[in-house]
């Protein structure tokens, strides 16, 4: 067991560790939400356009976290205004908002030199330099984020499966809405020191993706993609260090193995069920196993 | 006045191949992204932006050309999309986002593993306007004259397609086969844009102007010149602005990423236009 362990020997990998699993469980949670609502090309949007964030609070000395926060606060709102314009694809409106905040970004960088290193990080997450305060920041944010979650389970459900009937019971469905997307902001900006601006996006959707094929509850599918969140950040961690390769990118691509998993394990539309089914017959069957009509 | 916008910046061969490149591209990207906003295709476009990574990646390991590696990547990924988008049982937006950071992970790990790690990457994420050369730019031309012409002749099917797509299908025509020829277009202008802006930035070219054409224009006809003026001025400007800045205050600004901002700034400016426009007729409509 000692090549399995050995890696996370030193306090440098128990702390990315612990990160990991942090991110992992965060990430994995919120992510049902992304997925329920396809949210994911948003996300992705929020990943990008924080990135001036990062850039101001580096330039004013300030915290990262609290930087690309309270930037990513402004992209929630630009696209929310954007999107509400008649005419305009929201999915139009949430590029417009990406690139230009990226751009923004990249000026500012290029205005200051030597900022080079600093920026890969933020580009694709340097998980082994966690300082102790991020795990706590990490560990705060996902108490809060996933009691959130909890505490509006009900709520948010209704509205993503029907948004007309939770309107009509009186709720008010922008509040929440914009409480779910800062929710997301929050497990954006928390995952960026272990998985980068650019990859944080695979650790919100794949293991969610993977949850969803799963079960059909929300909630199972919360606490399934909280631990393949987890166990992605691990796995990923443990891979990076063995091949020397890059550590977000690690545990991007065993979340996407994880998703590929279930893909073709899923009942009912998995490629292995098929595979059998295709067997016997081609028609699709109705829920008592009989063939639809 | 004229001279310093004009002439000025654009004396030095660089600034002039860079200037050639970035007009090619606003023509290019504003006539390109018409049909892309059209389609709502801005997620897919921003996916095949990143997927080309891996192959620009590897053909950078390898001193192959950066083009044919970008391409191959950038093909495999169109056709997989192609093939997602078309499969309902999955909730396509979410497999876009694991299609995409698969295939730009795989970028990053091979990356990862050359010694010169950030320089590289910076160079693939943020391209480098201002060290294209004339092979590159009759590269770019090339792309862009094959795809305004498979552009031209599917014009009326792509516009069918885009507002009554089941009309599309009723009528016989093979979406997904005109879907599939959609994303390998975009492929192509990702792959001829990704050296002078990075592999991120290439999204702006293509859905910005497009969408600030959307606002303000009236037919398709009009959409297709606003953008592509958009497109065309952006550069320009974006180019003589990082330039200026560096010249007479000592500023460096990234070329490419100014452009890009440029182009954002028009949109705003086009979406309070629009505001303000029916603002005033809803008024003189309710007077």
């Amino acid at each position: 067991m000692d090549w399995l362990t050995e890696p996370f020997g030193s306090d440098l990998m128990q702390r990315a560790l612990l990160e990991a699993v942090l991110a992992g469980a965060l990430c994995g949670a919120v992510g049902v939400h992304v997925v329920l609502r396809r949210l994911s090309f948003f996300t992705m949007a929020l990943t990008h356009a924080t990135f001036p964030g990062v850039v101001i609070a580096a330039l004013l000395g300030v915290s990262l976290f609290f930087g690309t926060a309270a930037f990513g606060v402004v992209v929630v709102l630009a696209v929310v205004v954007l999107s509400r314009r008649r005419g305009l694809d929201s999915s139009t409106a949430t590029g417009v908002v990406l690139a230009g905040g990226f751009a923004l970004g990249v000026v500012l960088i290029s205005s200051q030199q030597g900022f080079t290193r600093d920026v890969t990080a933020f580009l694709v997450g340097s998980i082994l330099t966690v300082e102790p305060g991020d795990v706590v920041v990490t560990a705060g944010a996902t108490v809060v984020v996933i009691g959130l979650l909890v505490v509006l389970h009900k709520e948010l459900v209704l509205a993503a499966f029907d948004p007309a009937a939770f309107e009509a019971l009186g709720y008010p469905v922008v509040v929440l809405d914009i409480v779910l997307l800062l929710a997301i902001e929050i497990t954006v900006v928390t995952s960026i020191p272990a998985m980068g601006t650019i990859l944080a996006v695979a650790l919100i959707v794949a293991p969610a993706s993977a949850a969803r094929l799963w079960t059909e509850r929300v909630g199972t599918a919360m606490g399934l993609a909280s631990g393949i969140g987890a166990a992605c950040g691990v796995i990923g961690l443990w891979v990076s260090h063995r091949f020397d390769v890059a550590a977000g990118a690690s545990i991007a691509l065993v979340a996407a193995g994880a998703f590929a998993l279930a893909w073709l394990t899923t009942p009912a539309i998995g490629l292995l069920h098929r595979l059998r089914r295709g067997a016997t017959s081609d028609a699709p069957l109705s829920s008592e196993g009989q063939p639809v009509a | 006045m004229i001279d310093q916008l004009l002439v000025e910046p654009f004396r030095s061969p660089y600034m002039q191949r860079a200037l050639i490149e970035a007009v090619l591209l606003g023509v290019f990207g504003g006539v390109l992204g018409v049909y892309v906003v059209l389609r709502r295709l801005a997620f897919i476009s921003e996916a095949l932006t990143h997927t080309v990574f891996p192959g620009i990646a590897v053909a950078f390991l390898l001193d192959a050309s950066l083009y044919l590696g970008a391409f191959a990547a950038g093909a495999l990924s169109a056709v997989l999309l192609t093939v997602l988008t078309l499969n309902r049982r999955v909730n396509d937006d979410a497999a876009l986002a694991v299609l995409l950071t698969t295939f730009f992970s795989v970028g990053v790990v091979v990356v990862s593993r050359s010694t010169s790690f950030t320089a590289d990457l910076t160079a693939l994420l943020f391209g480098r306007i201002l060290a294209i050369s004339t092979g590159d730019i009759i590269q770019t031309a090339i792309t862009m004259l094959v795809v305004l012409v498979v552009l031209a002749l599917m014009h009326k099917e792509l516009i069918l397609r885009a507002f009554a797509p089941e009309s599309a299908r009723a009528m016989g025509y093979r979406t997904d086969v005109m879907d599939l020829a959609l994303n390998l277009l975009i492929t192509l202008f990702v792959v001829a844009a990704v050296k002078a802006v990075g592999t991120v930035l290439v999204i702006a070219l293509v859905i910005t102007p497009a969408a600030t054409a959307q606002l303000l224009g009236r037919s398709i006809r009009s959409m297709m010149a606003i953008s592509v003026v958009v497109g065309v001025l952006s550069g320009w400007i974006g180019l003589v602005l990082s330039y200026r800045a560096s010249v007479d205050h000592d500023l460096r600004l990234a070329s490419g990423a100014t452009i890009v901002l440029i182009m954002t700034v028009l949109f705003v400016v086009a979406f309070a236009a629009r505001k303000l426009l029916d603002l005033r007729r809803t008024r003189v409509g309710a007077g």
